[in-house]
């Protein structure tokens, strides 16, 4: 990356790839002394070209890498894919399998949200307590997971057209029992962290990002209903089984970072009240319809758009004719997300130390961003 | 004094003529006439309190926020309870190689993490752990000079943090110099409160004026806004605004290595330990408590020390509940908050003296 001449008084540091809160990229910071005039994002790090290895598999196969573009959120990413899949089969899913479809969803956004909350909170310099009670938290989800898919991270559990696996005995109980504990857990989370008085000054009117300035630079997800714009794809354009469940979509008018972080806390309070109705209400039916794995998709184009834990996931897919997809475009939420971070610092005053609040509250994943 | 002079006696004995064979009753007579300051200086306020403190300290540290963190913390070396573990760092530590990059200044980036955890412990001989148990009995003047004492501590920091030539290092170095004139004023202020209060700059004076009542009970303000600037000046969470981990890497300590590290790690102990026994001087009565087996000396530091490790255990609890303030709140809340209250503090402690209550 180049990198333009800059006056002297201002000072050119690198936040990343080399620092405990970073993640895997670089972010330039331009600061004078503790204030920070620029932000420039360095993206790229992880780039695996994804996008190039999808058209070298079939469309049943290319789950498995799509799966793994982000691990945390692997079902609301995979989705995507797979309704992208359904439409270039033209597979009508059952109505049970959609129902499925919804609970893995939802319980990977749980999962999803709970580590943006766990770092959110690392970010404003908690003690990493937090960070690790969130995380012994989500191994409920990830035991639902196991005993639901047979795997903790990463599960290929969607087909074209249907679900692996029927919900087995005993399941949803669990589920309900799951949701009760968690319930319980994040009432906790909200009086002793949220609730905070250290944790409010450092997250009220911080990085204010205006409704217009969110719709202009194409917020998405958490940081745009943070905005209090009600943009998400599940109420939108409905997928999997979102057109028959009873819930609401979160909106903040603080437009700062605590209004993203009550944002995702409100969601996790959705999704709970989604898991236990589909727990209840699961229709009975096929969980699948025949399918052969070395089917020709008819020549085509498609898009699908489906709501990730960290915002709107466009797949756009062209197929030939052929087993394999002959293009697939990924617009992954996360890059969207920081180019809305890079501009902050242009919105609002910031300091060094709102940087890594900053970055957290829009919650990128740069595995997913660099595809 | 007399010891001294005894000892100077005694070693121009041996230009009187006397013979090798002499030299061991001598150095006999050297250690029976100064035994209490080499106790001193080997045991309790000296090497073996400070060293101890760091190891001990460290060691719940780990263990005690593994809990809280629902860990387990050192397990392996010394037993299920890892109290080994902070040994075994230390061996590390000390055989690593230590990492000088090109640009840094050597001189300072070599010399300021030794002084840094050797001064503040200068300070600890000042402290009484009874009346006739001081190290360095300097009378009046002892409140004063540990305050000097302990405000060289940041401006080697800063020079530390400056030589390493580091961006996060050098942010580092100046948010020490932030916090060090957002905390240290409010600190002096209320010790002035407590100096007029007790009629004496004297540490020793100063906890035998409490011996009718601890003054955290009329000086109650001044009792918190200490304590804030307890954890400021020490560095404590939620004040580790200097070494703020997610910020800027490890602050103005980003730099060092192997030994030079352990140096400073033992440095925010050292300060930790000073400034909090000056707080127990200052306001919970110091050595102050009953007797207990006609002991005076024993039972005074056994309670100076169980005063110390209850703050001690409630500090590091801290660390647990509460995240860190930007360094603009905290300078904010230096000057607008604390250093006013201070004043407050001290003109309600003149009130209280002028008409007599206290």
């Amino acid at each position: 990356m180049s990198e333009p001449k800059i006056k002297p008084e201002i000072m050119r540091m690198s936040w990343g790839p080399q620092h405990p809160m970073s993640g895997q990229t670089r972010v330039l910071l331009d600061v004078d002394g503790e204030k920070v005039h620029k932000i420039i994002a360095d993206l790229g790090f992880t780039h695996r070209g994804i996008e190039k290895i999808l058209e070298n598999r079939t469309l049943l196969g290319g789950i498995i890498p799509v799966d793994r573009m982000a691990m945390v959120d692997s079902a609301n990413i995979s989705i995507g894919y797979v309704t992208a899949a359904d439409k270039a089969y033209g597979l009508e899913v059952p109505e049970r399998a959609n129902w499925i479809r919804s609970l893995v969803c939802e319980m990977s956004r749980i999962n999803s949200h709970l580590y943006a909350f766990g770092l959110q909170a690392e970010a404003t310099g908690y003690f990493p307590a937090v960070f690790l009670w969130t995380t012994v938290d989500r191994e409920i989800l990830l035991d639902l997971f196991e005993e639901l898919t047979g795997a903790r991270w990463s599960f290929n559990f969607f087909l074209p057209g249907g679900v692996h696996k029927d919900l087995p005995e005993g399941f949803k109980e669990n589920v309900i029992k799951g949701v009760q504990y968690l319930r319980r857990r994040f009432k906790d989370y909200w009086a002793a962290i949220v609730e905070n008085y250290m944790f409010e000054i450092r997250c009220n009117n911080v990085a204010i990002l205006e409704p217009k300035d969110a719709l202009r630079l194409g917020a998405t997800g958490p940081s745009l209903r943070g905005s209090g714009i009600d943009i998400d794809m599940r109420k939108d354009e409905p997928y999997a089984a979102y057109g028959d469940l009873d819930w609401e979509v979160i909106t903040e008018d603080a437009c700062d970072v605590m209004a993203r972080t009550k944002v995702r806390f409100h969601e996790i309070g959705q999704s709970l009240n989604m898991m236990e109705q589909i727990a209840k209400e699961i229709p009975e039916g096929p969980i699948k319809v025949r399918f052969s794995p070395f089917m020709r998709a008819p020549e085509g184009e498609y898009y699908t758009r489906v709501e990730t834990g960290r915002g709107e996931l466009g797949i756009h897919m062209f197929t030939d004719g052929t087993t394999n997809p002959c293009r697939v475009k990924i617009n992954p939420p996360s890059l969207r997300n920081m180019y809305v971070f890079e501009r902050l610092a242009e919105l609002n005053e910031m300091t060094v130390a709102d940087i890594p609040v900053v970055i957290n509250s829009i919650d990128p994943w740069y595995l997913d961003s660099d595809r | 004094m007399v010891n001294t002079l005894t000892t100077m006696r005694t070693l121009s004995m041996v230009n009187l003529g006397l013979t090798v064979a002499d030299i061991p009753a001598l150095i006999l007579e050297f250690l029976t006439l100064n035994s209490k300051p080499i106790m001193q200086v080997l045991l309790m306020p000296g090497l073996a309190f400070i060293l101890g403190f760091a190891i001990i300290a460290v060691w719940f540290e780990r263990k005690f926020l593994a809990r809280a963190m629902l860990r387990v913390g050192p397990y392996y070396c010394g037993g299920r309870s890892g109290v080994l573990q902070v040994f075994a760092d230390f061996i590390k530590l000390f055989l690593k190689e230590m990492i000088f990059p090109d640009s840094v200044d050597w001189f300072f980036f070599a010399l300021m993490p030794v002084m840094l955890s050797t001064i503040p412990s200068l300070a600890l001989v000042l402290i009484p752990f009874d009346a006739n148990w001081v190290l360095w009995d300097i009378g009046g003047l002892s409140l004063p000079m540990f305050l000097a004492i302990m405000g060289i501590a940041p401006l080697m920091a800063i020079f530390a943090g400056w030589s390493s030539n580091n961006k996060y290092s050098f942010i580092g170095a100046w948010r020490v110099a932030y916090m060090y004139i957002s905390g240290e004023i409010p600190i002096i202020i209320c010790s002035a409160a407590v100096a007029i209060m007790a009629g004496s700059f004297n540490l020793v004076k100063i906890v035998e004026a409490q011996s009718n009542g601890w003054f955290f009970i009329p000086q109650f303000l001044g009792f918190i806004i200490f304590f804030l600037g307890v954890l400021i000046q020490a560095e404590r969470t939620p004040f580790d605004i200097p070494v703020a981990e997610v910020e800027l890497v490890f602050g103005w300590r980003t730099e060092f290595s192997g030994i030079l590290f352990g140096f400073t790690m033992m440095a925010e102990y050292v300060m930790f330990q000073a400034w909090t026994l000056l707080f127990i001087t200052l306001y919970l009565g110091g050595y102050g408590g009953p007797i207990l087996f006609g002991n005076i000396v024993g039972s005074h530091i056994f309670w100076l020390l169980a005063k110390f490790v209850v703050l001690i255990v409630f500090i590091i609890l801290l660390r647990t509940v509460f995240p860190r303030p930007k360094i603009e709140q905290m300078i904010k809340f230096g000057w607008n908050y604390l250093t006013p209250l201070a004043l407050l503090n001290l003109f309600i402690v003149l009130g209280l003296k002028l008409w007599g209550i206290y």
